[in-house]
């Protein structure tokens, strides 16, 4: 394992500010993996490490699932032959005018969803609103929102005043609520907190401020910080390798391997946004998939998806976890479609790069360095008369989490071929956005990639421009999805083959399923409403 | 505010030689600690009718808000609007520059803004608020003080003025205009007059993408025709209405909106933007500004 000795990092238990030893490190990773071994064999909290470790399946107890990333579930009730016989079991309606960006979290028949300042928990079986907690009036971005993270008795809610609430997941009354960051200097969050063991892993956003990037660990129980990880120095801090950039902030849900006891997160887009002359070089760890240690926040290893980022792409894409065989070797691999366009293969152990091909329309890259890395061609730089680049702002993907099929070895991911229009001139300034960027033309379409060669397998037109839906597949080879109109879909993996939809909205988030009473449920959200699909009983 | 030493070589690569004159200007400007942006150079052979040459649009009425109102729209602007137009309404990630908005210039207390607001504009990711009456009128205030303000400041714009574009070769434009898009458009019919009637960014922008939307006004429809072939083999032919993988939709010749199940019919769908699409991956950024610059000359 390389690690890497230049990060900052600031530890409260021992208050130490220093670049870590490599043997340092390797004693912290034996001393957690022993950790781990002991965490696993003791019984305890209701939502303790273990469930995260194997979900049950009646329950989708974390973001992403699972800590692999793959979205992918075993369940076989809903089959290719009998997906089109599904019908509504319940619908539960926010009455909020913004649509549903979030993934649902279900533990205990109780699911819990979230929108800007809000968290409803919601009967599993009925669609029934238990109670809602509503944060008190701020004036943080209420751009969207992740979801929530369930641990013990407790609920988690990140705010647009970058907040962090603990609730009672019985009643919805807070138990704490801590400050993750300054929203008053420009942070905000949207992010579905990670629950490690003790540990409670939460990012912020914050792109329209010169903020460096931070991520940080709570202790779930009390929300005092354990250690925070700056993926830019933040001010004053020495030795900087980040070319004077800040940003790089970690607002998506990363993913985690138990046995390297590594958590995988991708970090933002540097600031200046598009003033790429304000801060030259490469931008350290900004655009980047960082491995961190969750007991001490320390850096691992990382890979830059995108160095010099003058577009508004980050890499705080879905990071997926998938052990398989790669060029005939069993690998422990780490694949990510990242918002520049291009899919990665990385060995996630040291981070060395293993495949990079576009898998939407590019034009900003002038090759491959022998790090894996795009080279960005400088002429596509935002300038005073304008650069046409594609991928545009909104990027090849996005937020909108993909999904790993073990079975066809297929890894989909709703792509968008997309050109925009990019300015910057030293008027724009060197704080925050400091440019301006316009989208010319964009096509949603879902793209199933050969994991092993990044070929495209098969292309699913979505109708329309970038999708806002995640994907889902099944044991049974059932990809769920939602196109750019209003349809929810469910494809068969193998082949794109459309073999169920109907016309309930636009789906803003990832569909999730669970099975509860011996009934198999797929969740869609539409608009403002979140949909329950079931077989007919 | 650029302070810090620019590498000069990779600009070089950016722009072209007249126009990296210009940009060294304007960093000497900005090192200087110049907060005002410079004034436009003039735009060569055009005089004052040139677009390059024209202002931001400006309020058709002035109108007097409270403070207390305009204080009152600022947290909710931020919040709700503040991530795509930024928090000043002065432009953010992807949303217009309000405070350059021909919507906003033609508003009168909310009249136009209003209606755009609570509907939204779903085809450019702009989604509908449900806002009081109250909160509406205050968002209102907020856009029209941001104005004010701006129009009387200086620096800091996150817009595109129309001089910034004028680095194309307009020959050389013309050139490329004959052999690539004569197809579909003529300098003497379809596009004459077309730099009378946009300029700047909306006429880049049209350029590139004509449904694209103008700036503060409504989206302009470029029709796509579709032919529905019935069961019985009757057709019909309209603009499209709606389409998805599963529905097909037009106005038919009586203005009432049909649609089939897409499944169930045949249909052909023409797309005279698709051209334009195609086009994208074509242009070069030099083309691109040189097709701009030919455009630029028909007045």
């Amino acid at each position: 394992m390389t690690l890497c000795t230049t990060f900052w990092r600031i530890c409260r238990r021992c208050g130490s500010r220093s670049p870590a030893s490599t043997a340092r490190a390797r004693r912290i990773l034996a001393s957690t993996l022993l950790a781990v071994v002991q965490a696993a064999a003791a019984p305890g909290q209701s939502v303790p490490a273990e469930r995260l470790l194997a979900p049950a399946v009646d329950s989708w107890p974390t973001y992403h699932g699972d800590y692999s990333g793959q979205h992918h579930s075993r369940l076989t009730e809903i089959t290719p032959d009998n997906v089109h016989r599904m019908t509504l079991a319940w619908a539960f309606q926010t009455n909020a005018a913004q649509q549903i960006k979030a993934t649902p979290i279900l533990v205990n028949g109780v699911i819990y969803l979230t929108s800007p300042d809000n968290l409803w928990a919601i009967d599993a079986r009925s669609g029934r609103q238990i109670w809602r907690y509503s944060h008190p009036a701020n004036d943080g971005f209420k751009i969207g929102h992740r979801g929530a993270a369930v641990r013990g008795d407790l609920v988690y809610l990140t705010t647009p005043d970058a907040h962090l609430v603990a609730l009672d997941a019985r009643t919805g009354r807070v138990r704490w609520n801590v400050e993750i960051a300054d929203s008053r200097r420009g942070h905000w969050s949207t992010n579905a907190p990670l629950v490690i063991r003790n540990h409670l892993i939460v990012g912020v956003s914050g792109d329209f401020d010169n903020l460096p990037g931070i991520l940080k660990s709570f202790d779930p129980e009390t929300g005092a910080l354990q250690w925070t990880f700056f993926s830019t120095p933040p001010p004053g801090a020495p030795d900087s390798i980040s070319g004077g950039a800040t940003g790089g902030q970690m607002w998506m849900t990363g993913t985690y391997d138990p046995v390297l006891n590594l958590l995988y997160v991708g970090t933002g887009n540097p600031t200046p946004v598009l003033n790429g002359p304000a801060r030259p070089g490469d931008n350290k760890w900004t655009g980047s998939i960082v491995a961190l240690n969750p007991d001490t926040g320390q850096m691992a290893w990382g890979f830059q998806a995108v160095p010099h980022d003058t577009h508004d792409w980050d890499a705080a894409e879905v990071p997926v976890l998938v052990d398989a065989d790669f060029a005939g070797t069993r690998r422990r691999l780490l694949l990510q479609a990242s918002r520049n366009g291009y899919y990665f293969v990385l060995d996630r152990v040291t981070g060395k790069n293993l495949l990079a091909v576009p898998f939407a329309t590019v034009n900003w890259a002038q090759g491959i360095d022998q790090d894996g890395r795009p080279i960005p061609n400088p002429e596509k730089e935002p300038a005073r008369d304008g650069r046409l680049v594609a991928p545009d702002e909104a990027g090849g993907t996005n937020y909108r989490s993909p999904a790993f099929d073990p079975a066809t070895g297929l890894f989909i991911v709703s792509a968008h071929d997309a050109y925009g229009l990019y300015f910057f001139k030293p008027e724009h300034g060197a704080v925050g956005w400091a440019g301006a960027d316009y989208t010319v033309h964009g096509r949603g379409v879902l793209r199933a990639i050969d994991y092993q060669t990044g070929r495209i397998r098969w292309s699913h037109d979505l109708h329309g421009g970038a999708g806002a839906a995640g994907v889902l597949t099944t044991a049974t080879g059932v990809t769920f999805s939602g196109d750019s109109a209003n349809n929810a879909l469910a494809l068969r993996t193998s082949d794109g083959t459309t073999l169920w939809h109907s016309g309930t909205g636009r789906v803003g988030n990832t569909p999730i399923t669970y099975e509860l009473d011996g009934r198999q449920y797929v969740l869609f959200a539409g608009g403002s409403v979140l949909y329950a699909w079931a077989l007919p009983r | 505010m650029v302070s810090r030493t620019v590498p000069m070589r990779v600009f070089g690569r950016l722009i072209g030689g007249a126009a990296l004159v210009a940009w060294m200007g304007t960093l000497a400007g900005a090192q200087r600690g110049a907060g005002p942006d410079p004034p436009p150079p003039p735009a060569e052979g055009r005089g004052q009718t040139s677009p390059a040459s024209q202002r931001p649009p400006q309020t058709k009425v002035p109108q007097d808000y409270a403070a207390a109102q305009i204080e009152a729209g600022r947290t909710p602007f931020a919040s709700q609007c503040g991530f795509c137009h930024g928090r000043d309404a002065a432009g953010g990630a992807g949303g217009a520059d309000l405070t350059r908005s021909t919507l906003v210039a033609e508003d009168v207390r909310g009249d136009r803004l209003g209606p755009v607001i609570r509907s939204g504009r779903p085809a450019q990711g702009m989604p509908a608020f449900a806002l009081s009456d109250a909160e509406l009128a205050a968002i209102v205030a907020f856009i029209h003080d941001q104005k004010r303000q701006v129009d009387t400041a200086t620096g800091g714009r996150r817009s595109v003025a129309a001089t910034d574009l004028e680095t194309g070769d307009a020959a050389a434009g013309k050139r490329y205009f004959d052999a690539a898009c004569t197809r579909c458009h003529s300098a003497t019919g379809d596009l004459a007059g077309v730099a009378a009637r946009h300029q700047g960014l909306t006429l880049l922008q049209r350029m590139l993408y004509p449904s694209q939307a103008e700036r503060g006004g409504d989206p302009p429809r470029v029709p796509q025709t579709v032919t529905v072939t019935l069961a019985a083999g009757q057709t019909v032919t309209g603009p499209l209405a709606y389409r998805d993988e599963f529905t097909i939709a037009l106005t038919d010749a009586s203005g009432w909106y049909r649609s089939w199940p897409a499944s169930q019919v045949k249909f052909s769908v023409d797309d005279p933007l698709q051209a334009h699409v195609e086009q994208l991956g074509k242009y070069t950024d030099d083309v691109m500004h040189d097709v701009l610059a030919y455009l630029q000359t028909l007045r």
